[in-house]
């Protein structure tokens, strides 16, 4: 009996040092996306400072990045600079920034103050940034000329990550 | 001249909408008291995706307010709670649903409490049918040493002699 109730105790411990090990390495804010491989959600939504209207559909045909941020987010200021670069040195890719609860005003401050290369969307209620799954700011989505979502990056970006995830989109 | 066009961009706004990943309403649209309820009650087994393990029902965040909002406009709309959880699984996928589905290793997170459950159970018999065998076993054995015991014997010698 006391051999079974090792064995026991043994599988016990066995099985929570696994799930411990598998679990503690992962960040617990990582979704994986089950957007990956279908078409990007569709949309339409006003450029702030422009007032124009931007929609998804017409930029087929070129790799899309669609970028969510807000101003009130401290990784967004420092991915900022590494997005307006790329964007500046890759003509032939769209860039597209989508904002959500935040303000015209504080959006504007921010692209003065910081430079601004690409269309800045707003998305007013966060309908979009639910449809893409959205979980904390920034995150990024990378759209293939096809219009399907090839790779999600969760944080800031840098210039070596966004190439590798850009790459995809070109595949 | 800038109002007007303002106006224009606002009308041609247009964020992805339910009905591309779920399709068409296949309920009853809700409003009032009923909606409300509804709503909170849906709102209960949808995870919050920026905190720590709460629904959105039960966050202050502004991500989850927005995610309640979407609950109650979808309700009004006359979207099923099927189909309201299936479109939030579809974008953030079953990490959405605080009950997870009876499927793949999931399914694991339902079978495996009923298995140590019925586990427990099991042991519990075993030790209780030992436990009541083991009294006559040690009266038994207890007797049996009595028997062999020389200081004993001698005292049971003393104490039947006449």
């Amino acid at each position: 009996m006391n051999r079974n109730v090792l064995i026991i105790g043994i599988v016990i411990v066995a099985a929570i040092v696994f799930v411990l090990f598998a679990g503690l390495g992962k960040d617990p804010q990582h979704i994986d996306s089950p957007l990956i491989g279908r078409p990007a959600p569709p949309f339409t939504l006003r450029a702030v400072g422009t007032g124009q209207t931007v929609d998804l559909e017409s930029l087929r045909g070129k790799p899309v990045i669609v970028n969510f941020w807000a101003t009130w987010c401290g990784p967004c200021f420092e991915e900022h600079p590494t997005l307006v670069a790329n964007a500046r040195n890759l003509p032939n890719v769209q860039f597209v920034g989508i904002v959500f609860n935040d303000t015209d005003d504080k959006i504007m401050r921010f692209l003065a103050e910081r430079g601004s290369a690409y269309p800045t969307l707003l998305d007013a209620n966060g309908k979009t940034a639910i449809a893409y799954g959205v979980g904390g700011v920034p995150e990024t989505f990378f759209i293939n000329p096809a219009g399907k979502i090839v790779a999600k990056f969760e944080g800031p970006l840098s210039t070596e990550l966004l190439q590798e995830n850009l790459e995809k989109a070109l595949r | 001249m800038i109002a007007t066009l303002f106006l224009l961009a606002l009308m041609q706004i247009k964020a992805p909408d339910a009905e591309q990943f779920v399709g068409p309403p296949q309920g009853t649209p809700l409003a009032g008291a009923q909606l409300e309820r509804r709503a909170m009650e849906i709102s209960s087994e949808i995870r919050c995706p920026v905190c720590q393990g709460l629904a959105i029902g039960d966050s202050p965040s502004q991500m989850a307010a927005n995610m309640k909002e979407q609950v109650r406009e979808l309700l009004a709309r006359g979207y099923t709670e099927n189909q309201i959880l299936s479109y939030f699984e579809k974008s953030y996928g079953q990490f959405v649903l605080l009950k997870p589905k009876f499927q793949g290793v999931n399914a694991f997170v339902w079978i495996l409490p009923v298995l140590a459950l019925a586990a427990g159970f099991v042991l519990v018999i075993t030790k209780a049918k030992k436990l009541e065998a083991a009294p006559a076993k040690i009266a038994a054995a207890t007797d049996e040493a009595a028997d062999d015991d020389p200081y004993l014997t001698r005292v049971r010698e003393m104490v039947e002699k006449p």
